[in-house]
């Protein structure tokens, strides 16, 4: 092989530090979150920490503009992680209007949407595009998916009547009946 | 038995295959051809014995044998045989092995090459291949073990791979069944089009770090992988581009990327590939940039083993959900140990892979070239750090955040187009030498009529600037790809004398890279008018229709007729099907029947588009929801996606240049000397240089 530079020349000092630096921080920042991600989402059986979700203006419940999940107790809690931009979340946005509608009326089930990592412009958008009614607000601060430790959205999680979760239900949901027969096992 | 057969068949290809790294390392260390041999043959055996397990798999999957998990997790009775077949690749443990047989195959070919020339690579070759398969292997023997089988101990049932004490065997009386969603003929094809990418790439990373260890870094490792990198591109990009047709018919959104971290984590080995596949030319032309292709195909491997680690894994939140999975921490460490190892190579042999000329004109076909690496590794940066901001920012903020697809959209639309614009001009340029004037000469013509192209859309089609800008490009390229191949057979046919289709196919014949990528950027070009379709034009709409009410969109009138939902218990599978008629302007123009497949195994749904495709557009009619008691209601929700056929012609269109370009051939400088009969079956052997 010809050379026309100088061959002994290698990469300087400085330059080999850079580069190591970031990729031990790189392979570091990747292990820190696999180490995060290993513990998976709450499971059933756990007693969920009460949050606060403040809603949006038009989402409100009785009045209030956030709502604190011991405010439920008693009730059938629905807690369904949505956004704006999430393709799968629009799959079953009918469903969960139609199932909210279905037992709006007796009082013993609630569905909170907790809009995540969103705008509110674009998620307002979204909520008055599938005529949703139940109460929405943004999860600032991403506090409650943290809680939940969610994996990505659409996620959904049934949290009984004593603020115990039961069920998780990861990605979209097919048909109204689905969602009816979780919130019913509790409700018998 | 036939799973603990399939078991110890995996352990023993396990065990040789760490035989054949050892060997091989001793071989080349001590100067050992005997111990080299013994290696390669060693590595010949892993292919043999990993499709023996393979085969006990299949047999497992397609006889219903449920008490093995895995065949219980992804089939079930009611599933066709070529579909327990595939379902080999549809979950975690069995897509391992079958990562493993690919690569043990993709070794074999490989090893069974000639290589007296190349002798010294050999036993590092084998050492790169044999770790990445001792590591897939291990994986699928300690920890996603395919052969598990259910166990009854003390009336619960646990999965093991063999008896616990007094333990009785439990067979299920039928399996889950393959998730609907993958039941799709490209989702069927998709895996393992990516997997046989992703494993072709090991090949030429093997080589070139075979050439850092031995210090041999001349071009000789590239031309020994330039068809290899050209088939790995081939089905990457055939893989990608599948995925996008399986979301675009079964995922029911209407779109066919939704740059979700998983399909980014694709892209990404992808895009350093396409650079990769443009800068080695100018390493064999010109004998420059040997450093840069050496990151290419490491950072082309790393990605590849990065992208499995990150799907595999739970790191990235995305709709493509895996479980979570003990393979995480493990796949950490091999990419770590890899990553660090490659580069510490490199910058050990830094020093001599100096360039042997320099750049010495800005417009030449090599500064181009470079110009375009530059484009694909900015797209690389904008997609890697979508991926890996939110991490950061979980990590040193504690708020989550997503990156959603208008940042993707935004930061690469320009590269993409700048990249456009280079394939239009760098055919144009010239190797070493090329100025403004005779790159303006070589190009008025045609951006003259891509310039009437661009405003005759204006007055006809849209005034959006984007898109004339994106329509201008295209016309572009293909006016200057076309002017390239009538230039080139005018040459011809006015030098040689033969009419016009005989000198195409000789000149094509002949410079089967240079056209068979000419064909890929036309084909490039046409997808680029599929992209630009949907993603500025594309409208959609959402109703709730009682039987004979309308909608209308874009032109179209849809007009919901009739609903019928019916069983199928021989496919357990309960369609529901809508009958919408559809008008254009008024006039009728046929029925579109949307689906819903409802899987009883799986207790999922499937939503199937009706879709009417023309050159034009396409009218996409999902079926979202209906009122079961009556069925006189139904929910549609339709999209009109202007041009989107346009990607899929030319995603064929690419096909064929690919498989152009990588085609063994003949050598045409050596053709009228007629060699002698060893010599050219030498010259065969060799046909995957």
């Amino acid at each position: 092989m010809t050379e026309t530079t100088d061959p002994k020349r290698g990469v300087s000092l400085w330059v080999q530090v850079v580069i190591w630096v970031f990729v031990v921080a790189l392979l570091l920042l990747v292990a820190v979150t696999l180490k995060k991600r290993q513990q998976g989402t709450v499971q059933p059986g756990d007693t969920i920490p009460d949050f606060t979700l403040p809603l949006f203006s038009g989402y409100e419940y009785q009045g209030q503009s956030e709502v604190k999940l011991s405010d439920f107790r008693g009730k059938v809690v629905v807690l369904n992680f949505w956004a704006s931009w999430c393709k799968p979340c629009e799959q079953e946005a009918a469903e969960l209007q139609e199932a909210w509608e279905f037992y709006e009326s007796n009082g013993d089930v609630v569905f909170v949407g907790a809009d995540y990592v969103d705008t509110e412009p674009e998620a307002r958008a979204y909520l008055k595009k599938f005529g949703i009614t139940f109460f929405n607000g943004p999860d600032m601060g991403t506090k409650i998916s943290q809680t939940f430790r969610i994996q990505g959205v659409p996620e959904t999680y049934f949290i009984d009547q004593e603020g115990t979760l039961y069920y998780i239900k990861i990605g979209p949901f097919i048909s109204v009946d689905e969602i009816k027969s979780i919130i019913d096992q509790q409700l018998q | 038995m036939i799973a603990e057969f399939g078991y110890g068949i995996a352990l023993v290809s396990f065990l040789v295959a760490v035989y054949s790294i050892f060997a091989a390392v001793y071989g080349a260390t001590k100067k050992s051809a005997s111990m080299v041999e013994s290696a390669r043959r060693a590595m010949l055996l892993t292919f043999p014995l990993i499709s023996l397990a393979a085969g006990a798999l299949i047999y497992l999957l397609v006889t219903n044998q449920f008490n093995v998990a895995f065949v219980y997790e992804v089939t079930s009775r009611s599933m066709p045989t070529y579909l327990k077949v595939t379902a080999w690749w549809g979950g975690q443990a069995g897509s391992l092995l079958f990562w493993s047989w690919l690569l043990a195959a993709f070794t074999s070919a490989v090893t069974l090459r000639k290589w007296d020339r190349d002798i010294e690579f050999l036993p590092w070759v084998i050492v790169v291949c044999s770790v990445t398969l001792v590591f897939f292997l291990g994986m699928v023997i300690f920890y996603e073990n395919p052969f598990t089988r259910f166990w009854l101990v003390n009336g619960s049932v646990e999965p093991h791979m063999f008896a616990p004490l007094n333990a009785t065997i439990f067979t299920p009386d039928d399996g889950n069944g393959l998730n609907p969603l993958l039941r799709h003929p490209g989702m069927v094809i998709h895996p393992p089009m990516l997997y046989l990418g992703f494993v072709s790439y090991v090949i030429p990373y093997a080589f070139a770090m075979a050439a850092l260890i031995t210090g041999r870094t001349d071009d000789r490792w590239i031309r020994l992988t330039r068809r290899w990198s050209l088939w790995a591109w081939l089905f990457l990009s055939f893989g990608l581009v599948l995925g996008g047709r399986w979301a675009y018919d079964v995922l029911g959104w209407g779109g066919y990327w939704g740059w979700d971290p998983v399909e980014i984590a694709a892209f990404m080995p992808w895009l350093t590939g396409t650079a990769f596949l443009h800068s080695v030319m100018i390493q064999e032309k010109r004998g420059m940039l040997k450093h840069w292709n050496m990151i290419l195909v490491i950072l082309t491997y790393a990605l590849v083993i990065f992208g499995t680690f990150l799907t595999r894994s739970g790191v990235l939140s995305s709709v493509h959900a895996f479980a979570n999975s003990p393979i995480g921490p493990l796949f950490m460490g091999f990419v770590s140990t890899t990553l660090v190892a490659s580069i510490a190579l490199v910058i050990y042999r830094w020093p001599t892979l100096r360039s042997e000329t320099e750049m010495k004109s800005m417009l030449s076909r090599e500064a181009l070239f470079l110009l375009n690496n530059l484009l694909f590794m900015s797209i690389l940066v904008v997609c890697f750090w979508g991926v890996i901001f939110p991490l950061i920012s979980e990590l040193f903020t504690g708020q989550k955040v997503t990156v959603g697809p208008p940042f993707y959209e935004r930061a690469t639309a320009p590269l993409f187009s700048a990249l456009l614009f280079l394939s239009a001009v760098a055919p144009l340029s010239a190797w070493g030498h090329s100025t403004i004037q005779t790159l303006g000469r070589a190009i008025w013509k045609s951006a003259a009529a891509a310039a009437v192209v661009t405003i005759t859309l204006f007055f006809t089609y849209t005034n959006k600037i984007g898109a004339l800008i994106g329509f201008f490009l295209i016309a572009l390229i293909l006016f200057v790809t076309f002017q390239e191949f009538w230039r080139g057979t005018r040459a011809r046919q006015q030098a040689q004398g033969e009419n016009f289709l005989t000198a195409l196919s000789r000149l094509m014949g002949r410079n089967r890279r240079r056209y068979g990528g000419y064909i890929i950027h036309i084909s490039m070009a046409l997808m680029a008018i599929g992209i630009l379709g949907i993603e500025l034009f594309q409208t959609s709409t959402q109703g709730a229709l009682a039987k004979d009410e309308t909608l209308t969109i874009s032109g179209y009138t849809l007009q919901y007729k009739e609903l019928a939902s019916w069983e199928d218990r021989g496919e357990g599978v309960n369609y529901t099907r809508a009958v919408v008629d559809i008008f254009k302007d008024g006039e009728y123009i046929g029925e579109l029947n949307p689906r819903i497949d409802y899987y009883f195994d799986s207790q999922q749904n499937m939503t199937i588009p009706g879709n009417r495709s023309t050159l034009k557009d396409d009218l996409y009619v999902l079926l979202v929801d209906w009122q079961p008691v009556s069925a006189v209601g139904a929910t549609f929700k339709v999209y009109v996606n202007p041009l989107v056929n346009w990607l899929w012609i030319g995603s064929l269109v690419f096909l064929v240049g690919i498989v152009f370009a990588a085609w063994p051939d003949r050598d045409p400088a050596e053709e009228p000397a007629r060699r002698s009969v060893t010599q050219r079956a030498n010259q065969t052997s060799a046909a995957d240089d």
